[in-house]
């Protein structure tokens, strides 16, 4: 109840910052301080919200709808943390409390920087409509109000456990993956707000400068994030890939390579005067996209064609996600064609052999991208729209056009980092192109010998390997005598190594089915597997059970252990296992283990005795055994739901005679699993299978035994793994190149934070005028020089 | 600045070239089973796992087996190359991409959509989250 006041309150409060802040536009102090006093509140609050799902959900209290439905009491901590934004409306939650908390960390800098009346003012007006969708759609409904029509579910009932959470999200990656990634999209904001203050204090060049730096961060994480995805999809979902173009991913790709690319543009525009109007409209399409992103994701719109869940969250969020992207949409792009005219002022006219050509050149690619990609997901929504019939997209669409553009993009990162800024010599381009022109050439003929034939792939591998080189060397130039500026460098060489790093996997991955049979040596894809039994894990929880599927792999003398694992889970109430693949990794690739099912294989001869019945080994008359009593004594002490309970036989051989307790524990499931016995000096075993209690006569029950003999191999029952064996070659240049990418982004934004730094004057260099180009280590840098050259051209 | 315009015009040209030549055989639409049956190529085709039927992986050729019932109430077998899916029988529906040989939709791959949660206006089977039990039918 106060959870949802708070919310309303928070709602209204965030109206009141806004309207205060598009007050406080002429200098008003007072209005200024309302404004951001009110956003302190919403902070406050959100934390105070946050805070009070979160105690709802480690306290258990089952009878608010969100904590029943998404965790129970046999979930670890950081699982329970994970389950407040599991949900639709804890996710929206979790995105709120970002935006909020980025908006808070920006305050002392727009502020200082001087933009925090209008940067705020729309700041806070894309934090009321989150609040609004909060409002719409609350993590503080009871179960009766949700269960409004069921009279079993009266008011102040508290079912006793919730629902849980899926077991296929039960690991690290839930508790990581998400928060980022949100981080990155309310990252998004922050462009967003800028182009519009920008805009709204008619300066279209200052707030590129102000909002690089986070314009840098958005993208840094949001790619980090997206990254985290496909390593959870690879590493435990058992997708087999990282990236499958699903819609989910795609949604959150989009808004990233927009934002790559405005990073570029924006750059551009702060060392020449250019591209004014496109970094306008690349940050506010960027925004547009990740609400857009938010809109395909949680609107239900493409349930069918992704491997995600969804659920439909109601009218009235789905109208509310699509107004508030027209009312964005209208906003941003009706204020860029209201200052058309002044944008369009000073644009610097750009050589065919200027950075700043090849760069927008390079951006292009990049929106091109992005576009393909968001055809491609939009695809259905509008076949269905405008045909009536809904029409999904293949992954072969999105890779025979991103195998070109990648090969682009490569070569036009390559001669990127070659030309100068403003102009460059033809001598001095081809002499930076000899030395990484030569090596990429070397290392593309290189993988050919090892076997890339095919032709795209072998141009996108010289692409890569010419974008590698050219930024290594410059990378090397440079690291000593300017490590701040090396982050460009840093992030294309990660590009470059995730592109081989696709290549190679994607392209020259071989698999096969396996059946592998417990302990029997089994040859495939040139590796021996060997399927060495289980073990199970996580034992100390009720709900489950879980079994590591230990595989020996053997290549080239080495050898290693995969464990994928089968996991039987009360959540589908133990019908069918969760499956996660096992991997084995090595620097050059994957063996990558997705187990499929498991039997039995065998069959031991059985036979069903009662009391002191005489019954002879099937194999060998010499041995008899006999039942003595049935033994209860494990059954009455466990308490458990699964029973133990064990037969006394005693064995009959010429030399000797002896009683021996032999048990097996039946499951709630009623499946037996029974401990064979090994009769002494004999490859013999006895198992007992069953009980099948005669209720009227419980000493007249029957007892099923099994026999196996060692040498009989078709009486010995063993498991048979069905597994589906792959090789990912270099998979790990996947990982490196985005850790990499990352990396790079860190630099930079230490170094554009740096440049905002107040510091000794230097003289402005107008737009236009020739200046010399330095030539130190006869290496390019990705800026010219210092920010001294900011063209104020664009300001009216 | 001409050369500008141009190479950026050549370039967005290509790639509407190509995207369209990659969106002849790179999409796939939905259809029911009836549609499906008169399509020679693949389609998707949403339904939901009719479970009396049961369902079965054989190893030995990893093929799973089970039949499926689309929302016009019609039914056929599928035969899908690879194992039982994650979350098959917890999937409110099923998305089977493949063409139908033999009266057969030969599947090459299984979306199962799982509610991540169970909606619905009645609580499933509230007396497992009871708080009292005892309280009326115990039975169950």
């Amino acid at each position: 109840m106060f959870g949802q006041i708070l919310v309303n309150f928070l709602f209204a409060s965030a109206i009141v910052s806004c309207g205060a802040y598009f007050l406080s536009w002429r200098d008003n102090d007072v209005m200024r301080k309302v404004g951001r006093s009110f956003m302190l509140v919403v902070f406050g609050g959100l934390c105070v919200v946050l805070g009070m799902l979160v105690y709802n959900i480690f306290q258990h209290d089952f009878s608010y709808y969100y904590v029943y439905n998404y965790s129970n009491t046999e979930l670890s901590a950081p699982l329970l943390f994970a389950t407040s934004y599991a949900g639709q409306e804890g996710s929206f939650m979790l995105w709120t409390f970002l935006v909020s908390l980025i908006g808070v960390c920006m305050l002392p800098y727009v502020r200082r920087v001087g933009y925090e009346s209008h940067f705020m003012s729309f700041y806070t007006l894309a934090l009321i409509f989150l609040l609004l969708m909060m409002v719409a759609k609350s993590p503080f409904q009871f179960v009766w109000e949700h269960f409004a029509s069921d009279p079993n579910v009266y008011t102040g009932f508290e079912p006793q456990n919730g629902r849980g959470l899926n077991p296929l999200l039960h690991n690290l990656w839930i508790t990581i993956h998400p928060p980022i990634l949100f981080t990155g999209f309310a990252a998004m904001t922050v462009p967003f707000a800028f182009a519009m203050a920008g805009l709204a204090r008619r300066e279209y060049t200052q707030w590129i400068r102000v909002s690089l730096p986070w314009t840098l961060f958005g993208t840094a994480v949001l790619g980090f994030g997206i990254m985290l995805g496909g390593f959870w999809a690879y590493e435990t979902l058992g997708w087999g890939g990282f990236w499958a173009w699903d819609p989910v991913e795609n949604s959150s790709l989009i808004p990233w390579l927009v934002c790559v690319a405005l990073v570029h543009t924006m750059l551009t525009q702060k060392q020449t005067g250019g591209l004014v109007k496109t970094n306008f409209f690349l940050a506010v399409s960027a925004f547009i996209l990740v609400l857009y992103s938010t809109f395909l994701t949680r609107s239900g719109v493409l349930g069918d064609t992704s491997v995600h869940s969804f659920v439909d969250p109601g009218m009235f969020a789905y109208i509310l996600l699509i107004g508030t992207m027209i009312v964005f949409g209208v906003l941003g792009f009706g204020m860029i064609f209201r200052r058309i005219g002044e944008l369009g002022k000073g644009a610097a006219d750009f050589k065919l052999n200027s950075r700043e050509f090849i760069i927008g050149i390079g951006s292009m690619l990049t929106l091109i991208s992005a576009g393909i990609v968001l055809f491609g997901t939009s695809y259905p929504l509008f076949s269905e729209l405008i045909v009536h019939t809904k029409v999904a997209m293949q992954v072969s669409f999105y890779n025979t056009s991103h195998l070109l553009l990648a090969i682009l993009i490569g070569v036009v990162n390559a001669v990127s980092m070659l030309v100068n800024w403003k102009v460059t010599g033809k001598a001095l381009f081809f002499k930076r192109l000899r030395l990484p022109l030569i090596m990429a050439i070397a290392a593309t003929a290189l993988v050919v010998a090892f076997g890339w034939q095919d032709i795209p792939y072998v141009l996108l591998a010289f692409a890569s390997f010419l974008s590698l080189f050219v930024n290594l060397d410059l990378l090397i130039r440079l690291i000593a005598s300017r490590p701040d500026k090396i982050g460009a460098y840093v992030s294309h060489i990660g590009i470059a190594a995730l592109f081989l790093g696709v290549i190679a996997t994607s392209r020259y991955s071989v698999l096969d089915h396996a059946r592998l049979v417990q302990d029997e040596p089994t040859e495939v894809l040139g590796m021996t597997l060997t399927y060495q039994g289980k073990r199970e894990i996580d034992k100390q929880f009720k709900d489950r059970e879980k079994y590591e599927y230990l595989v020996k792999v053997q290549k080239n003398g080495g050898e290693g252990v995969v464990k994928p694992i089968l996991y039987w889970s009360d959540y589908n109430q133990r019908k069918s296992a969760f499956l996660e693949p096992g991997i084995n990794r090595t620097f050059v690739q994957d063996v990558y283990v997705s187990p499929k099912a498991v039997e039995i294989q065998g069959s031991s001869p059985t036979a069903a005795v009662h009391k002191f019945e005489e019954t002879p080994f099937p194999f060998d008359s010499n041995v008899v055994v006999t039942l003595q009593r049935f033994d209860m004594t494990s059954a009455m002490q466990g308490g458990g739901p699964d029973l133990r309970m064990g037969v006394e036989l005693t064995f009959d051989t010429p030399d000797s005679t002896w009683s021996e307790v032999i048990y097996s524990t039946r499951t709630v499931d009623n499946l037996w699993r029974y401990e064979p016995y090994q009769v002494p000096g004999t490859g013999y075993y006895v198992a007992l299978r069953e009980i099948k209690p005669d209720r009227s006569n419980l000493a007249n029950s029957e007892a099923v035994l099994s026999f196996a003999d060692i040498d009989r191999a078709e009486t010995l029952e063993r498991e048979v793994f069905s597994v589906e064996v792959s090789t990912k070659p270099f998979i790990n240049l996947v990982w490196i190149g985005v850790i990499l990418m990352v990396a790079g982004f860190g630099v930079a934004i230490v170094r554009r934070v740096k440049e905002l730094e107040p510091r000794g004057k230097k003289p402005a260099n107008p737009v236009g005028a020739a200046k010399p180009m330095p030539q130190v280590h006869d290496a390019p840098s990705f800026e010219s020089e210092s920010s001294g050259d900011e063209s104020e051209a664009g300001k009216a | 600045m001409k050369a500008k315009y141009l190479i950026g015009g050549l370039i967005v040209t290509v790639f509407v070239v190509i995207g369209l030549i990659s969106l002849d055989g790179g999409t796939i639409a939905y259809s029911d089973i009836q549609t499906a049956r008169s399509t020679p190529g693949f389609v998707k085709v949403k339904g939901s796992w009719i479970k009396e039927n049961g369902a079965d992986y054989d190893s030995e050729h990893d093929i799973f087996t089970f039949h499926m019932r689309d929302s016009t109430d019609h039914m056929i077998k599928v035969v899908h190359n690879g194992p039982r899916p994650n979350n098959f029988e917890l999937a409110e529906s099923i998305v089977v991409e493949g063409r139908i040989e033999n009266d057969i939709l030969q599947s090459r791959h299984i979306l199962t959509k799982c509610p991540s949660k169970y909606e619905g206006n009645t609580m499933r089977d509230p007396s497992a989250y009871a708080p009292a039990a005892g309280e009326g039918n115990s039975e169950s």
